[in-house]
């Protein structure tokens, strides 16, 4: 019962940081997005138009819920829920201070790189019962890239584990050492590209396309269910920045006690900056690419990684 | 800095190297992109306020079963200007604007849509006095300009005249009255063709006393010795006339101007006078030998024909030289008055012809034989001073190349053998002898001078109107000159000015249509055909040829009409048709007398805002506001319907559940 009732907080407290960080997060993509094309972006509503993404909320909590007629009405609604869920599970075991990460489980990477893979089902099940062409293909093309990025993802944040010798979260951040940076920082690369195209963003954005495909699985979705799948990919944004900085860049050491998490945060950003400025740089791929990228560069990478930190540990 | 815009990268670490040099690149571009000053200016604070009552793209002026379509209807002088000011605001009727006299055929159709055909005959009647005769022998310009001509086929106006005719001729005793004579001023008509009795007509609403003078035993001049009793029953312009007398006109027949009565006499009694004669005398070329026997004009064949019935030519052939109208009916007379063959020989090729094609086609079914491109050289005269054949030379081109008439000849001749010809070449007016006692003079070619706009001659007491001054044409152009004619005399008596601040009729340009397509065309949208004698049957006698509408039939035709420029929507549909979206849904009822539009929806979640529909409406009913923006709150309130499309100007809701059918109608202004 008690586990219950912890899950339902930890479920609403995942759920208000990823709504906080797709607040945050759009404008910042917003603002990024601006500069880089020499534009102000947001700018008329609050501060530094801090308040334009709480209008745009608004304005899609008030559209209306369309649910067209041929669609599958049960799965149709459930399906965004499927992709969200995952995202804010993925939230609960990273260690955000020291000795504290909302579920302390020994197989927590496993589980982080296990969870929103369950997401490639709701995709699926959004595209399939909108009971449209363009949808279901879109959705099948999103998860054949999102089953195809999950090997090298997870492959990439395998030598961390060997290192600490534990799946346990809290286990590598007690023996997280600095050195690990340039070790496995082929590792870092593999999984920052693959967790892009994990969360389907620029340059991975082909299934979604969403001025050339209407936005792919998500065609026949409007208003607030459309924004829950945009949720989504923050939240997954989210996470893999955290996680990333956590596992890659030893999270919240340095700074001693609660201060660890600003310095975690701090490290997170940096990561989803990137993340930003590489989807603000780069042309989208074409699927051929796509497909190429995961399993002739980036599975042999994170392969070789995986035999860089093996002999390494040997060698200790 | 080098940009590598390339995928051909070296195989190897060179390769890898330059793989993610070039990603580098891109980010330092765009890394730096961000950290410059901002290119664009920053957006002007600006409020831009949607009113919630806006009205939206598309709008219906009004509709039928809840809006009366007007009818043209006005008194003699006013008439022009009603015209004129629809003219200009753009709302007249093609139908009433290419109507020499300015007919109001969409409100005949209207009248008898709604079951009323002797409101639509009286209506008729205002502008055209024998809607009877005109309903079978007008050469209908209304039909050419009809919008409906731009769809599938024209209303059939003209049947329609003579179905209003039939229906009214059962009540005319209840319906006619005397006009009330308030003016003191007593008129004098020399001539009581179409165009001496419109004005008549026209001077008796306006309540003086008129005086018609006619030669003839019978009424009716060109109606009556020119038009062929085939096309125009005697009794049908009898009634008519007739009905003119009950209505207080004053008709002296057998009374010739210049012979029984002089116009000295006419110019003392009455205060003014009218000459309406017409042509009186067939043109025929002075060729060599045309004084033979068996030469002849039209004008004496035709009185022949259609007063004795016979024209002297049985068993003979007939030869008829000319392409108009008078020759095609001399050439069905000579049939009917047993000519054993007619040709026709003109100057034209059969596309110039200046006949209209629908007589030249059933004269051709009843066999007369055409000869075109022929111009008479010589008669050729048989030993006894009888006509044995013509001469007929090449004729090559008719017209020059400013489209005046200059016939050029070829060198090739025919001959063709025939026992009678007949010249319907032209007509002159015979005037001197109705002149004499007046002021005026005649040209050398024996024409009187008349101002054509006003209809004044060089006397002021004088006037005329009809073929006499526009000469050969047909039976409405003499109408309309009547109306005008009339309106002069009105002013002349009231003392006023002939010209000044009168309203010329408008002669509007109307576009010709090419025939449209009518494959796919619903039965029940085509026009009907007007059923016809069969040819064998109808050159034997002077049976009519045209049969009438049923009530059915006339009844279906008027609810084809689109009431153009009405500003009332009929229903017609064709703005669902035309929709490129699919955004329009009309029905209506059809029943007649009850014809209303029972649905007009409009989605405006389909609508791409072309334009379309309200390009093509016919009745100017559906507009375009010019109002692109709107919100709404739902898609069911993106369907507007009927009372929504009607809703004025800016004082629509469209962001809340209207009136309409829903009925719950919290409508604040």
């Amino acid at each position: 019962m008690s586990g219950l009732i912890w899950g339902a907080i930890y479920g609403l407290a995942a759920g208000m940081v990823i709504s906080l960080a797709a607040f945050i997060g759009v404008w910042g993509e917003r603002k990024i997005a601006g500069r880089i094309q020499l534009r102000y972006g947001p700018q008329e509503l609050g501060p530094f138009g801090l308040l334009q993404t709480g209008a745009d909320t608004l304005k899609l909590l008030l559209k209306e819920d369309i649910t067209p007629a041929a669609v599958d009405v049960r799965i149709f609604r459930v399906a965004p829920l499927i992709v969200f869920a995952p995202a804010a599970m993925s939230l609960a075991v990273i260690p955000y201070a020291y000795g504290f990460a909302p579920i302390d489980t020994g197989v927590g990477v496993l589980f982080f790189v296990a969870v929103p893979a369950i997401s490639v089902v709701g995709v699926l099940l959004a595209g399939w019962s909108s009971r449209n062409t363009y949808a279901t293909l879109g959705g099948l093309r999103a998860a054949a890239q999102m089953i195809s990025y999950e090997l090298p993802r997870t492959l990439s944040v395998l030598p961390v584990v060997l290192l600490a010798g534990s799946m346990r979260p809290l286990d590598i951040m007690d023996a997280w050492q600095w050195w690990w940076i340039p070790l496995t920082f082929i590792g870092f690369i593999v999984y920052f590209i693959a967790s892009l195209a994990e969360i389907n963003r620029v340059p991975f954005d082909l299934p979604e396309a969403e001025a050339e495909l209407v936005a792919g699985p998500f065609a026949d979705y409007s208003g607030i269910r459309w924004a829950i799948f945009a949720m989504a990919e923050y939240g997954g944004l989210v996470a893999a920045s955290l996680f990333g900085a956590a596992v890659f860049f030893g999270g919240y050491l340095g700074v001693p006690g609660a201060l660890g998490v600003i310095v975690f945060v701090l490290k997170a950003l940096v990561i989803a900056l990137l993340m930003l400025w590489v989807s603000w740089t780069f042309p989208r791929m074409r699927p051929d690419q796509l497909m190429a990228t995961a399993w002739k560069v980036l599975t042999p990478m994170a392969l070789i990684q995986l035999v860089l930190v093996g002999a390494v540990i040997s060698w200790l | 800095m080098a940009v590598n815009a390339t995928n051909d990268y070296p195989s190897g670490a060179a390769g890898i190297f330059a793989r993610v040099r070039s990603l580098l690149t891109g980010l330092t571009i765009t890394g730096r992109q961000a950290l410059r000053p901002v290119g664009t200016v920053r957006y002007p604070r600006e409020k831009v306020v949607l009113s919630p009552r806006w009205r939206g793209a598309l709008r219906l002026r009004g509709v039928l079963g809840r809006d009366e379509i007007s009818v043209l209807s006005a008194g003699p002088p006013a008439y022009n200007a009603l015209i004129d000011g629809l003219y200009r605001e753009n709302r007249l009727p093609a139908c009433v604007g290419n109507c020499p006299a300015n007919v109001d055929a969409r409100g005949q159709g209207y009248l008898l849509g709604e079951g009323k055909p002797s409101e639509a005959y009286e209506l008729v009647r205002e502008r055209n006095i024998f809607p009877g005769v005109l309903g079978r022998i007008c050469h209908h310009p209304c039909e050419s300009a009809c919008r409906r001509n731009y769809y599938d086929e024209p209303i059939a106006i003209r049947p329609l005249h003579r179905h209003a005719y039939e229906e009214y001729r059962k009540v005319a005793d209840e319906r006619l009255k005397p006009f009330t004579v308030h003016h003191d001023e007593r008129i004098a008509i020399i001539g009581s063709g179409p165009s001496g009795l419109t004005a008549a007509y026209d001077l008796m609403r306006l309540g003086y006393r008129v005086t018609v003078y006619e030669k003839d035993e019978k009424p009716g001049g060109a109606l009556y010795s020119g038009v062929p009793a085939y096309r125009l029953p005697r009794e049908v312009l009898h009634d008519e006339i007739g009905n003119l007398v009950k209505m207080g006109l004053d008709l002296k027949l057998g009374v010739e101007v210049g012979k029984n009565v002089s116009m000295h006499r006419l110019l003392d009694v009455y205060d003014a006078v009218l000459i309406a004669v017409g042509l009186q005398e067939s043109r025929i070329l002075p060729l060599p030998g045309h004084d033979a026997e068996g030469v002849e004009g039209a004008l004496p064949f035709l009185r022949a024909a259609n007063w004795k019935g016979d024209a002297g030519v049985k068993g003979l052939r007939v030869l008829v030289i000319g392409g108009g109208n008078v020759a095609v009916d001399v050439a069905r007379c000579a049939l009917r008055t047993g000519a054993t063959e007619v040709r026709l020989a003109c100057l034209e090729s059969d596309a110039e012809m200046p006949c209209h094609p629908w007589e030249i086609e059933e004269a051709l079914d009843e066999g007369v034989i055409a000869m075109c491109s022929l111009g008479p050289e010589e008669v050729l005269v048989s030993a006894i001073g009888s006509v044995r054949g013509m001469r007929m030379r090449e004729c090559i081109s008719v017209f020059d190349e400013k489209g005046r008439f200059a016939p050029e000849f070829g060198d090739e001749y025919t001959d063709i053998s025939t026992d009678v010809v007949v010249f319907a070449i032209g007509q002159a007016p015979v005037l001197a002898d109705v002149i004499e006692g007046s002021e005026l003079t005649l040209t050398d070619r024996g024409m009187l001078p008349v101002d054509g706009t006003v209809f004044t001659t060089a006397q002021e007491q004088v006037f005329a109107c009809g073929e006499v001054v526009t000469g050969p044409g047909s039976a409405i152009v003499s109408i309309a000159t009547g109306h005008e004619a009339a309106e002069s005399i009105h002013r002349y008596l009231q003392g006023q000015s002939v010209t000044e601040g009168r309203v010329v009729r408008p002669v509007p340009l109307y576009e010709e249509y090419q025939p449209a397509l009518l494959d796919g065309v619903e039965g029940e949208r085509r026009r009907v055909t007007v059923p016809m004698a069969r040819p064998e049957e109808r050159v034997t006698d002077f049976r009519p040829v045209e049969l009438g509408l049923t009530q059915m039939e006339a009844l279906g035709e008027a609810m084809r009409c689109l009431r153009c420029q009405s500003e009332v929507c009929v229903g017609c549909t064709f703005c669902a048709r035309t929709c490129p979206d699919y955004a329009i849904q009309v029905e209506r009822i059809d029943d007649p007398g009850q014809r209303r539009v029972t649905l007009y929806d409009l989605d405006l979640s389909k609508c791409c805002f072309c334009g379309l529909c309200a390009q093509q409406c016919p009745t100017d009913a559906l507009t375009h506001t010019g109002q692109y923006e709107l919100t709404f709150f739902h898609r069911d309130l993106m369907v507007f319907d009927c009372d929504e499309m009607l809703r004025s100007g800016e004082g629509t809701r469209a962001t809340g559940r209207d009136s309409g059918r829903e009925g719950n109608g919290e409508v604040s202004d």
